[in-house]
């Protein structure tokens, strides 16, 4: 019984929903809340939108409470913002407090709400457009036309006691055109427009911003007509250009016809060409990379002939009587390369000779009492005894072992080209370098040259060496450069400066020896100098290395790098130099026999590796 | 001849009086350095210098609030908490223009320094906290970063103005303390996004306030109610 009453009541109920339903009739649609605005920071407006009535007519309420207060206002306005809108005035509008806000649909069949909308006036501001928009052509006398547009601020905005802050901006364009012109004018209320096609119906319009805000809408429009004769260009500021464009070209044309070349050199600098000897920029335009590697080759690299003809002027042998060359356990010195030694530019008349200080020569046998004598050999015998005579100069400190310069003796009488006698300080101060090959070269062919004249035996003292020479590694050595470097006596003629000579050394870098003096003997005292670098002080020691020597009897000689500095025999004082790095060099050059002996050791047919110097 | 003479002294007095221009150094408003105890510079100068800065920091406030809220606060209903949540609602601030406009430049200006002082530490935590959160882009952290800094800026310039237009008063009204670092260090996700909306909406609020203030005297002081 019980469940069929409810089963009815139910019934009833829906057939009453259902019949409100089908007249239309239901609780309001849920409004919505679309937007607050403030005008002027003072005042407020909200709008909403109402849902379905329902059928039924509908009463929308705003109601709404502040941040901080529990009581629940209704809104004071219905009517002035317009329809579903709510008006709060002065009194009713606090900034910087939030208020929430909802607005409720109601009818007969119910109430419905709308989301609480929160809203602090602070950050809805939005202004009225800006009023009264005037449009004026203005023609100053003296300068241009001009369009001058005035507005005013906007109501309801207190501008002038700072409460709001406002920026405009104006907008134009010829009634015909698509886009607008926009110009923006902070808090002016007015503008000036010059550039305008006359003839043109221009329409302009203004709106504001507040400083914290929404922009305004667009002022109606307000639309003024150009003239035809409306001037546009303005004249005097061509000319202007005009003219101070022509005194540049003329400063200019000035400049460059008195400076002219000082100045563009000024400006860009002349590119500088290669300056490579040999270097033929030709070959480069024409693109040959072999002919122009051919010509870098055939120059400077290496040095052959030109220094070698530089050299030869200072150089001058005499052949002594005295030479001899000593024999040298040969022990192979495979250093890399021969060079010639090089030496120092003497300050002499440019004769080079054996006699010449700076001539390499061997280690002295004897104190330079002896005078220079030309023992020939009298054969191969001769010349490996170590004990031959071979006259050296040799300087006081010659007995130290340790420290003995290489000495190329070359003495001879003094009737020899070679000034002597001359005090060895004459030499001193000077180093002279020559082209040991080239002065050996000149030494030999002098010697043989004299040698034929004087001696046969020369000759044949000449022959062994050359087949001692050709006798390859290891074998003793035979000096006959001293032989070459031996002047005779009565050779009273220039050593002949070999300006024709053929190239000793086949493209291989020439070394030179120091000539460090010209003892009273005249014999040659030579710093062979390894490296130019090394200074050429009085206490340098230095070996250098005889390659080999020519088949004219000319001693080529290296660099060695092994080379220790020698110190001046001359000078007693000097220290000794260090000993020997290499045991093998030593016993090359030292023959133990003779420990006063100035020695010239060579390695015969040891090729680049012979190396030759004093202890 | 009589034209090209015309010309030629147009020209000169053109070129001349370019030159003129040209050479005419700019001239600087000088500026007292901080501490000068003599400088005087202009009260106008320091007023337009504040307005300024106030402006300024008012812009970056509402920036980093609106990039805060549409990154962590959608749909998340933060408003609703951030009701009376400032630190600053103790102070007695004119809330429209009438009440305003009737306030003492004094107790305005006593207002300002009071809400620029209550803002120093609250700006220094903010910074080092945002720094600390996850993803924190880095729209916000920059303008944390520049508003803490101008603040300081702003509180020097108006202690200045203070000095000028009050010389002698003192201003050594209390400020309110800030006390919500806890929960800006919460674990709570939700409870800290929370207490940064607040925090940043209060800041929106209060420098907007600072702002209009400073607006109002500038326009009463300096310009006698005449802008």
């Amino acid at each position: 019984m019980k469940e069929n009453a409810a089963s009815r009541v139910v019934f009833i109920l829906l057939l009453f929903l259902n019949a409100s339903l089908l007249n239309g009739q239901s609780p309001p649609g849920k409004p919505k809340l679309i937007k607050c605005r403030s005008p002027g920071k003072e005042t407020f407006t909200c709008w909403w939108e109402p849902g379905e009535d329902g059928g039924l007519p509908t009463n929308y309420t705003l109601t709404y409470h502040k941040e901080g207060e529990t009581l629940i206002h209704e809104c004071p306005d219905y009517i002035t913002g317009g329809p579903n809108s709510c008006y709060f005035s002065k009194k009713h509008t606090s900034i910087w407090k939030m208020y929430v806000i909802t607005v409720n649909a109601i009818n007969q069949m119910g109430i419905n709400s709308s989301d609480p909308l929160y809203v602090d006036v602070t950050y809805i501001v939005e202004p009225e457009p800006p009023a009264n928009l005037t449009l004026e052509l203005k023609h100053p006398e003296d300068r241009k036309p001009y369009l001058w547009i005035k507005w005013f601020p906007p109501t309801l905005t207190d501008v002038k006691s700072g409460w709001f802050m406002i920026q405009y901006e104006i907008r134009l364009k010829p009634e015909t055109a698509t886009d607008w012109e926009t110009h923006f004018a902070a808090k002016q209320t007015q503008l000036k427009i010059f550039s305008l096609y006359p003839g043109q119906k221009y329409i302009v319009q203004v709106r504001c911003k507040p400083d914290h805000g929404y922009w305004s809408e667009w002022s109606p429009e307000s639309s003024i007509q150009i003239p035809n004769d409306f001037p546009v260009k303005d004249t005097t500021v061509w000319i202007f250009v005009a003219v101070l464009s022509a005194v540049i070209c003329l400063i200019m044309v000035w400049a460059v016809a008195f400076k002219g070349y000082s100045m563009v050199t000024c400006i860009l600098p002349p590119v500088p060409g290669p300056k490579i000897k040999g270097f033929d920029i030709h070959l480069l335009e024409k693109g040959k990379s072999e002919e122009l590697l051919r010509a870098l080759e055939s120059q400077d690299f290496p040095p052959t002939s030109d220094c070698e003809d530089l050299l030869m002027e200072f150089i001058e042998v005499d052949d002594s009587e005295d030479q001899q060359l000593m024999p040298r356990p040969s022990k192979e010195h495979m250093e890399q390369g021969m060079k010639p030694v090089r030496l120092d530019a003497d300050s002499d008349s440019g004769r080079g000779s054996c006699d010449s200080p700076s001539l390499l020569s061997e280690k002295c046998d004897e104190p330079q009492a002896h005078p220079s004598k030309f023992h020939t050999p009298e054969g191969p015998e001769k010349l490996e005894n170590p004990e031959t005579n071979l006259t050296c100069l040799q300087a006081p400190q010659s007995t130290n072992r340790e420290g003995k310069l290489p000495y190329f003796h070359a003495n001879g009488p003094k009737s020899s080209t070679w000034p002597f006698p001359q005090p060895p300080s004459l030499y001193n101060p000077r180093y002279s370098y020559h082209n040991i090959a080239d002065m050996c070269e000149l030494a030999l062919g002098m010697a043989g040259t004299t040698a034929t004249l004087l001696d046969q035996t020369d000759q044949h003292a000449l022959k062994p060496s050359k087949t001692i020479e050709a006798g390859g590694e290891g074998k003793a050595a035979k000096q006959r450069e001293s032989e070459g470097c031996s002047s005779k006596p009565d050779q009273d003629t220039a050593w002949p400066l070999p300006q024709d000579k053929t190239p000793l050394i086949s493209a291989k870098p020439l070394e030179y020896v120091e000539i460090h003096k010209v003892s009273q003997d005249g014999v040659l005292a030579l710093f062979p100098k390894q490296n130019e670098k090394v200074g050429a002080s009085e206490t340098s020691k230095e070996y250098s290395k005889v390659s080999r020597v020519t088949d004219s009897n000319i001693l080529v000689l290296l660099p060695d790098p092994q080379v220790q500095n020698l110190t001046l025999l001359e000078e007693p004082a000097k220290k000794a130099p260090p000993a020997l790095p290499n045991p093998a060099e030593a016993a090359l050059a030292v023959s133990p026999t003779t420990p006063g002996n100035c020695r010239l050791q060579l390695g015969w047919g040891l090729g680049p590796a012979g190396f030759m110097h004093l202890q | 001849m009589k034209g090209s003479l015309e010309s030629g002294s147009r020209l000169l007095l053109l070129l001349v009086v370019s030159n003129l221009l040209l050479c005419q150094g700019v001239v600087s408003t000088p500026v007292c350095p901080n501490g000068a105890g003599n400088c005087q510079v202009s009260l106008r100068d320091l007023f337009d210098r504040a307005v300024m800065v106030s402006h300024y920091i008012h812009n970056l406030s509402s920036e980093m609030f609106n990039e805060f809220d549409k990154r962590y606060a959608q749909g998340k209903g933060f408003i609703t908490m951030a009701l009376n949540s400032c630190h600053t609602s103790s102070l007695p601030t004119p809330e429209d223009k009438e009440q305003a406009q009737q306030t003492h430049h004094e107790v305005l200006m006593s207002l300002i320094l009071g809400l620029l002082r209550s803002w120093n530490d609250p700006l220094y935590h903010l910074v080092t906290e945002v720094r600390g959160m996850k993803g924190a882009p880095d729209a916000i952290l920059s303008r944390a970063i520049e508003i803490e800094e101008e603040n300081k800026r702003l509180l020097e310039g108006m202690e200045m103005i203070f000095g000028q237009v009050l010389p002698g008063a003192k201003e050594t009204e209390p400020y309110p303390v800030w006390s919500g670092l806890p929960s800006l260090q919460t674990n709570d996700e939700d409870a800290r996004y929370s207490a940064f909306y607040n925090l940043l909406h209060c800041l929106r609020r209060d420098s907007s306030k600072i702002d209009t203030y400073l607006k109002l005297l500038n326009c009463r002081i300096i310009y006698n109610n005449n802008c």
